[in-house]
């Protein structure tokens, strides 16, 4: 019953969004190899989506390019929410692990990465009038995706429906804060920064003279 | 030997830097530029070239005249003063290829022809047998079809309709009607004449549009006036009126749209308005038909912003542009005069940034008191009122194949316009509009591989969209059957060899294991 390879068990969390997360968790399947190259390819569909997507649909400002806002809004994302929820999960008495977490987030992002790849290759064969379908096909993607993740968070804190939407909106309330702080943080030692080093000046200078 | 080959390559580089500065047609007292797709300014070459400054000693004859005539003193200021031109505030071409230019400060009318030789002064009038004169006028109009002279004799609130011989046919005087409030003055600041012979007249109290008279000088209304700019403090205003009772809403601020400052009127009859105000955006220039309605947004040019685009930061010392006159020119050409950066921004009829020149200066092609603009075929008049002449700018080669192109394209010619553009860009890389000519004339020959590849470089997606689809049929056309028969060969031998192999008459390599 459910003997599945790593990658065969992919394919079938995916196909099976309502018991697929819970056989995982039942056979202690997944794997964090596939899960990280899961965010890359996230990291990869982002950027490929502003800067290779067909020229007749869309063209960015390209003057200046930076990998910082990609970097953030794929791996910087993906890694907050997972920290954000794992926090939640513990107030909760969720049953995920931070390595469980992980892993069913990333595994639940994949048609929402497959369908954007996908509607970006279509990008450069269809033309204007035709963009119906490469919209229906992201939609479909982010709907699946949303289906696949409110699952994979009930499944691996075992919580009811309920308590799954609660959290998932309790954590993004904590991914608020925890930025807010960050950026808090950052203040603060770029004042401390400061400060040592209009120290260091006062001593160099008094030793110079 | 290496030490040869750098002195050569030395040699080399001098040699083309010799060539490249000299292949600069003309050098200008400020930096020509153009915008690009992200409304970024890049530098361009120079369109118009500023040919010389005329002021009062430039106009042959002036001196003549002004000399001999009766009681002349070389030390008088006032003598002295008619040898120049005062503040001269407004320049007309007319059809009978003379220039008229306003010496507001002299109180005069300059008559001279092209090369600025003196023809006539019109100082002294004739009203109904009387003789009067002009008191700060300040702008000047010749209808083509009767040639009678139009001056708004400011000072005097009154426009004047004189002959040639300055005896006046009509005096056009502040409306009576009760439409023309009475509180308001009546000070005509600019003046054109329509085909009927209707007079417009810019008056600067009168914010309703220009007033508007019929031939026999009888008033018939306001005619073009702007929209009120929706600001949030409009919107705001709105909504407090609509909840407040008759009392208070007597007491509240009305909102007033700003009234144009200047306009023009072209062959077709179409009145083009300017307004001047930096902080009001909306209806800054207008294209208006005699219904009074704006149609420059039919011409797809309703998201245009005239004049310098603005900074991406602001500062205390950002100016907006302020459009104090436009002049169509020969092909429908908006020529408009920015007050604030002393520059004249030409548009083509389908408001189409072309060039942009001048500055704010001391040089030739520089201003102090930008107040008119007036072409004269390739040729454009700048009025400055501080430095007391009219600075000509004439139309450079590269203006002169610009415009070329611009005209075939706009009337549709895009095969014709292939040639130009492409000579365009040999000269200046910046220029978009010509890489989107080249598209279009190439799209017109269904090469669409290269048009795609214009169409990218001008970053135009719409374009790009359309010789996309070109090409892509053609792709399809060439490759379906092939592919679609290699697909179908491909099947069928899939399926025979699974039909032989299930009845056991070969086996494939991949089940053998399994097999045996």
């Amino acid at each position: 019953m459910l003997d599945l390879t790593q990658p065969q068990f992919v394919k079938h969390v995916i196909m099976h969004p309502f018991e697929g997360f819970e056989d995982l968790r039942w056979k202690k399947a997944g794997d964090m190899r596939i899960a990280t190259f899961i965010v890359f390819l996230l990291f990869f569909q982002q950027l490929a989506y502003n800067r290779l997507y067909g020229f007749q649909y869309y063209s960015d400002y390209d003057k200046v390019f930076n990998i910082i806002p990609y970097i953030s809004s794929s791996f910087g994302l993906f890694i907050l929410y997972v920290v954000c929820n794992w926090a939640m999960c513990t107030l909760f008495d969720g049953e995920g692990s931070l390595r469980n977490i992980y892993i069913v987030t990333a595994y639940s992002l994949i048609p929402y990465i497959v369908g954007y790849l996908v509607g970006t290759f279509l990008s450069h064969v269809l033309v204007r009038d035709e963009a119906i379908f490469i919209d229906t096909i992201q939609i479909i993607g982010l709907a699946w995706t949303v289906v696949l993740f409110i699952s994979a968070m009930k499944a691996v804190h075992q919580f009811t429906f309920f308590k799954t939407i609660l959290l998932i909106l309790l954590t993004l309330v904590a991914m608020v804060l925890c930025i807010f702080l960050l950026v808090l943080l950052l203040t603060l030692f770029q004042q401390v920064m400061i400060f040592v080093f209009t120290l260091y000046t006062e001593i160099s200078y008094k030793f110079r003279v | 030997m290496s030490k040869i080959k750098r002195l050569i390559a030395g040699a080399g580089a001098l040699l083309m830097m010799c060539t490249f500065s000299s292949a600069v047609s003309a050098t200008e007292s400020y930096d020509p530029y153009g915008y690009d797709r992200w409304g970024d300014a890049v530098s361009s070459q120079v369109g118009y070239s500023a040919e010389e400054f005329v002021d009062g000693k430039m106009i042959k004859g002036l001196y003549e005249r002004i000399s001999v005539m009766e009681g002349f003193d070389f030390d008088d200021d006032k003598w002295k003063s008619l040898l120049q031109l005062k503040e001269p505030s407004d320049i007309f071409v007319s059809h009978d290829e003379k220039l008229y230019i306003v010496d507001k400060g002299n109180n005069r009318i300059i008559i001279t022809d092209f090369d600025f030789g003196l023809i006539d002064i019109l100082d002294s009038f004739e009203v109904d047998g009387k003789a009067t004169k002009l008191n700060a006028p300040q702008g000047v109009f010749v209808d083509q079809y009767t040639g009678s002279i139009y001056i708004c004799d400011t000072d005097n609130d009154r426009v004047l309709k004189c002959d040639s011989e300055g005896v006046v046919d009509k005096v056009f005087t502040k409306p009576t009607s009760e439409i023309y409030s009475q509180d308001l003055t009546f000070k005509p600041e600019k003046v054109v004449v329509d085909k009927a012979g209707n007079v417009y007249v810019v008056v600067g109290s009168v914010t309703k549009g220009s007033v508007m008279y019929d031939i026999n000088g009888e008033f018939l209304g306001f005619f073009g006036a702007n929209r009120v700019e929706q600001t949030s403090e409009v919107i705001m205003n709105a909504f407090w009126n609509m909840i407040a009772t008759q009392a208070q809403r007597d007491r509240s601020v009305r909102s007033t749209a700003v009234g144009f400052d200047n306009f023009d009127i072209d062959d077709m009859g179409f009145i083009y308005t300017v307004s001047e105000s930096a902080d009001v955006k909306t209806d800054m220039v207008k294209k208006v038909n005699p219904e009074g309605t704006n149609i420059l947004a039919t011409l797809g040019a309703e998201d245009v912003v005239f004049g310098d685009q603005p900074p991406a930061y602001w500062s205390i010392y950002t100016k907006n542009s302020s459009i104090v006159d436009i002049d169509i020119g020969p092909n429908g050409e908006l020529n408009l005069l920015d007050f604030a950066h002393g520059r004249v921004f030409q548009y083509d009829e389908k408001a189409n940034l072309m060039f942009v020149m001048g500055g704010i200066g001391n040089q030739l092609g520089t201003f102090q008191n930008a107040v008119a603009i007036e072409t004269n075929d390739d040729l454009i008049y700048v009025v400055d009122s501080r430095k007391n002449g009219i600075t000509v700018f004439k139309r450079t080669e590269f203006g002169e194949i610009v415009t070329e192109a611009t005209n075939l394209y706009n009337s549709g010619h895009y095969d014709e316009s292939y040639g130009p553009w492409t000579e365009v860009v040999k000269r200046d890389g910046n220029y978009r509009r010509a890489y989107i000519g080249i598209g279009n004339a190439l799209l017109g020959q269904s090469r669409y591989k290269e048009a795609m590849k214009y169409f990218k470089i001008a970053l135009s997606r719409k374009r790009y969209n359309r010789a996309f689809e070109g090409y892509r049929d053609e792709i399809l056309q060439k490759w379906l059957t092939p592919v679609a028969v290699t697909l179908i060969i491909l099947l069928i031998a899939g399926f025979v060899l699974k039909q032989l192999e299930k009845n056991g008459v070969i086996r494939m390599p991949w089940n053998r294991k399994r097999g045996a």
